[in-house]
């Protein structure tokens, strides 16, 4: 009787344990990638690129396509992985990314974000779970760690440096801030990219403005005070310096990123009235580099993760123009060794990638695009995360009564 | 048509339906029961939830700090501003557009009267980067008007004037708040029959008499109710501020803008949602006006 | 004589009036036919939305929002602001002041509220644009309707009507409807012209309408961007201009038969 029994027991408990080894033996086991980390996890490039391309579709949020050159990334993406890119408002703040994550349903999250400075405490929360996924890229180790979470919540993607953008046909080029504002030449013709209490490149405008008239990162006073005088003297126009403005006539110089210029210069051109990037020779003012993430609610992850992959690859190779059929028959791997990784998409587009002083040293960097280089002549100003909390507060009382 | 159809119309008023359970129904009407569930449904609680987060702090916590902020400027100057913009840009539209709808129905041509009313229809509707780029592009420094008159010597931007003030965003908004005036005044103009100012002219009325008695108390309730709209239109504008300014009129949309949707000032959300709410007080106090005009001239109103 | 000023005094009104209307609306067609940077001018960039991919699509998309808008629009605005005329008299201060607050919430706050508040059976349909729509169109419907039956004596009409033997389905179609059928067709007109220019609602509810789709398309090509909003302004008139000869009759003609 006993012995009956026993031996069912060990059956049983033989049968069970099988059981155990079958379901937990790694070959079987599916990755989730809404949790892989990093491509080792991903189980590698090929596995990572066919999980992608498996489901179709990835959600970006406010990336317009002349802004650093982005066009040519979504294109390029698309065609190599056949992914299908949604682009939700690409006008949009970095608030917008933060308070769509926030408040969107399920079907409208966006997948990665591209994000300012100023909103990464709100994503990360104090007292709940942050906004995103942690997810080291391949490149991970020549990110500045200044740059990057120890987690891999966020990590920069790419800077930019205040220029002048002008009018071709203006007689006399405007070389430096101080003479685009003071100049009897450019009456009517200065207006700022946006509202500083609104628009982040409009605030890193007065800090340059600010610099060129004596002020600095931590006095924005003198930016605000040199505007106010140039509205008395006819150079400042108190109309926000957009396409369709300038296209109408209204101004005919603002101050704006590099990494708009290639972008910029195209769309004025096929409008008729061409424009001209130069960046000051007195002050060149170096912008926070903006953030990537990937949201920890996306609902294509495999593909959010390869998005990040592609735009850290270092890779020198073909645009959305050169790649082949043949090219996208390849396989994962071999497919992100042939396609231009997006650190270098960026430089194309006039800006500054993160991972720049890394590629400069490995020679894997392009050549920037003409007209963007710094002069030497320029004091270079780069105003801190906390520097510009403290004068945001003054210029949001003071630029009002302009 | 689907109105037939619509079980919900009862002309002879509530408690139709009759019996006690429904007793405490009848004193509401039916009737308004559908545009009430629709406006609770997708005005009323989206705007509640909106208040309660004026009144929370960035934690949560019950607060009047958001609220207590209007005062103090910039919001306070935004709030004077914007109200400021409101009025003047009623008047500017409200009288232009009396006129203009009085001379059309002089006129009597039944052809311009359509013509009017459907390029009024779409003029009402403009606003935002288009119409800024519409009147950069005929009054704005490089404008072709402005360009046709300095090239016979006149320089109007030259003389000080300028589409980037106060000033101008009145101009600009006129264009929209003129066709609103006239399409909704038209059809109470139409109405002031014909008949009335002929038997008044018989009983030995003068024109001007007429007027004071007859025509403007029967005009006031529909006038005053198209001054708050363009009030409230111009007072709510956000698009077209947006375009032509860069921040330097402190306006309550574009501060509510900044704060919930900007770059700069990223966590102070829920004083967007108070100044929200400012302006719906300022909007309610703004009704109060047109309540008191309209029970003085209910008299005149045909029952 | 004195008519005569008056005639003159209304021309001269109409005349500055057109000035006023007619010169941005020149300077902007004049830059929409411009042919970028040759200094010619012709008709190309009128033709460039249509051959853009998703055209099609996204109208069709405005198209449905829009034809649910009105359908609500009307369902609930005619029935209720006639009742309001006949019956309700009491209660229309307060129903003047709740159709007048969605013009003045501006409409971020709106839409934030919008996503705070609604149940997601409604958040994942692009139809909670229609309802968000009648909402926003409500300050300009009933106010239309409101001022249009302000002008009738309905009380007679209807009573007359009611008298003679007439049931109130058959005094709505036939009586209140002909009668108003200008308010109507104004209420329907704002409601249409709003759906297809209405950008930031959609927007921030993350809904690509045909407007969202035309200004994000339009960030490249300013010269096609002012072509549409130029080409979408006088197609917009001229359907609502053919529209007003459909609109029926003139209150006048409602007197003589009466």
């Amino acid at each position: 009787m006993r012995n009956k029994r026993l031996v069912a027991a060990t059956i049983a408990a033989v049968t069970a344990i099988s059981g155990l080894i079958v379901v937990t033996t790694p070959a079987q086991a599916a990755v989730n990638f809404c949790n892989v980390q990093n491509l080792q996890q991903a189980g590698g490039m090929d596995a990572l690129v066919k999980a992608a391309k498996a489901e179709k579709e990835l959600n970006i949020i406010t990336i317009p396509r002349d802004w650093a050159n982005y066009g040519e990334a979504i294109d390029l993406f698309t065609k190599a992985f056949g992914i299908k890119i949604n682009s939700d408002n690409p006008e949009g703040s970095s608030a917008y990314e933060i308070q769509t994550i926030k408040t969107a349903p399920a079907s409208k999250q966006p997948d990665v974000v591209d994000i300012g400075v100023s909103v990464l405490p709100d994503a990360l929360g104090i007292g709940r779970k942050p906004l995103f996924a942690p997810y080291k890229v391949a490149t991970w180790n020549d990110i500045p760690s200044e740059w990057k979470d120890p987690a891999g919540l966020w990590y920069g993607d790419y800077y930019g440096v205040l220029a002048i953008s002008y009018d071709a046909s203006l007689p006399k080029a405007p070389t430096s801030i101080k003479a685009l504002l003071t100049d009897p030449a450019f009456k009517g013709a200065f207006a700022l990219s946006g509202d500083p209490t609104s628009s982040q490149q409009a605030l890193m405008a007065l800090f340059a403005v600010a610099g060129a008239n004596g002020g600095s990162a931590t006095n924005i006073l003198p930016g605000i005070e040199a505007i106010k005088a140039a509205k008395a003297n006819g150079n400042f126009v108190s109309v926000i310096g957009n396409s369709a403005n300038y296209a109408a006539g209204a101004y005919k110089a603002t101050i704006t990123w590099d990494f708009n210029g290639p972008g910029a210069i195209a769309t004025s051109t096929a409008a008729g009235k061409p424009l001209k990037f130069v960046i000051p020779s007195d002050v060149a003012l170096q912008g926070t580099p903006y953030l990537q993430a990937v949201n920890a609610k996306a609902p294509h992850c495999a593909a959010a993760r390869l998005w990040e992959e592609f735009l850290y690859s270092q890779n020198v190779g073909k645009g959305s123009k050169e790649l082949t059929a043949a090219d996208i028959k390849l396989s994962g791997s071999k497919l992100m060794k042939v396609i231009m990784g997006g650190q270098n998409i960026w430089v194309a587009g006039a800006a500054h990638p993160i991972t720049e002083a890394a590629m400069i040293k490995k020679k894997t960097i392009v050549d920037a695009p003409e007209g963007f280089a710094v002069p030497k002549t320029a004091k270079r100003i780069a105003p801190s995360p906390d520097q510009q909390t403290e004068q945001k507060a003054i210029v949001v009382t003071e630029w009002p009564k302009l | 048509m689907k109105q037939a159809t619509n079980p919900n119309v009862d002309m002879k008023g509530a408690s139709s339906k009759g019996g006690a359970f429904h007793g405490f129904l009848s004193s509401f009407p039916l009737p308004l029961v559908p545009l009430f569930l629709f406006l609770l449904i997708f005005f009323l609680w989206p705007i509640g939830a909106l208040t309660g987060n004026a009144f929370k702090s960035n934690e949560g916590a019950f607060t009047l700090s958001n609220i207590q902020m209007l005062f103090q400027d910039p919001y306070r100057l935004a709030f004077k501003n914007s109200i400021t913009l409101g009025l003047i840009s009623a008047l500017v539209g409200a009288i232009p557009g009396l006129l203009i709808a009085m001379a059309i129905e002089k006129q009597g041509s039944q052809t311009l009267k359509k013509f009017v009313a459907s390029i009024s229809g779409v003029l009402a509707n403009t606003g935002g980067v288009p119409l800024a780029f519409m009147f950069l592009a005929a009054f704005g420094p490089a404008g072709l008007v402005i360009s046709a008159l300095k090239s016979i010597g006149i320089d109007l931007y030259g003389m000080g004037f300028t589409l980037f003030s106060f000033t101008g965003l009145v101009i600009v908004y006129a264009y929209f708040q003129i066709p609103i005036m006239v399409i909704v005044i038209s059809p109470a103009l139409t109405a002031l029959r014909s008949e009335w100012k002929d038997s008044a002219a018989n009983l030995g009325a003068s024109k001007a008499q007429y007027w004071l008695r007859v025509g403007i108390p029967l005009l006031l309730p529909s006038f005053i109710a198209c001054f708050l709209l363009l009030f409230a239109s111009a007072f709510s504008a956000f698009a077209t501020a947006r375009a032509l300014t860069v921040g330097n009129i402190a306006l309550v949309p574009l501060q509510i803008g900044s704060l919930i949707d900007g770059n700069v000032t990223v966590n102070q959300f829920n004083l967007g949602y108070a100044l929200a709410f400012g302006m719906i007080i300022v909007s309610l106090l703004a009704m109060i006006p047109y309540i008191w005009i309209q029970s003085r001239t209910s008299k005149w109103q045909q029952k | 004589m004195a008519t005569e000023m008056k005639n003159l005094g209304s021309k001269i009104i109409l005349l500055v009036t057109g000035i006023f209307i007619f010169f941005p609306l020149y300077a902007a067609t004049e830059f929409s036919m411009r042919n970028g940077a040759e200094k010619t001018h012709g008709l190309n960039a009128y033709r460039w939305i249509f051959q853009q991919s998703g055209f099609a699509e996204n109208l069709a998309i405005t198209a449905r929002i829009t034809v649910l808008a009105v359908v609500l629009n009307l369902l609930i605005m005619v029935p209720t602001v006639t009742w309001l005329h006949l019956s309700g008299q009491r209660y229309k201060r307060l129903i003047e002041i709740l159709t007048i607050l969605p013009l003045i919430i501006p409409v971020v706050a709106l839409a934030t509220g919008a996503q705070l508040a609604l149940p997601s059976i409604l958040e994942n349909t692009v139809y909670e644009l229609s309802f968000m729509y009648v909402v926003v169109a409500m300050p300009y419907t009933y106010r239309a309707l409101d001022i249009g039956l302000s002008g009738h004596p309905l009380a007679t009409l209807t009573n007359a009507a009611r008298n003679l033997g007439a049931s109130w389905i058959r005094v709505l179609m036939n009586v209140i409807v002909p009668t108003i059928r200008p308010s109507i067709f104004a209420a329907l007109f704002l409601m249409v012209a709003l759906s297809l220019g209405e950008f930031t609602l959609a927007q921030l509810l993350h809904w690509t309408t045909f407007p969202v789709w035309v200004t994000n398309a339009s960030q490249q090509n300013i010269i096609g961007a002012t072509a549409l909003a130029v080409g979408s302004l006088f197609f917009a008139w001229l359907l609502l201009f053919g529209f007003t000869f459909f609109g029926g009759k003139n209150s006048n003609t409602v007197q003589e038969e009466a």
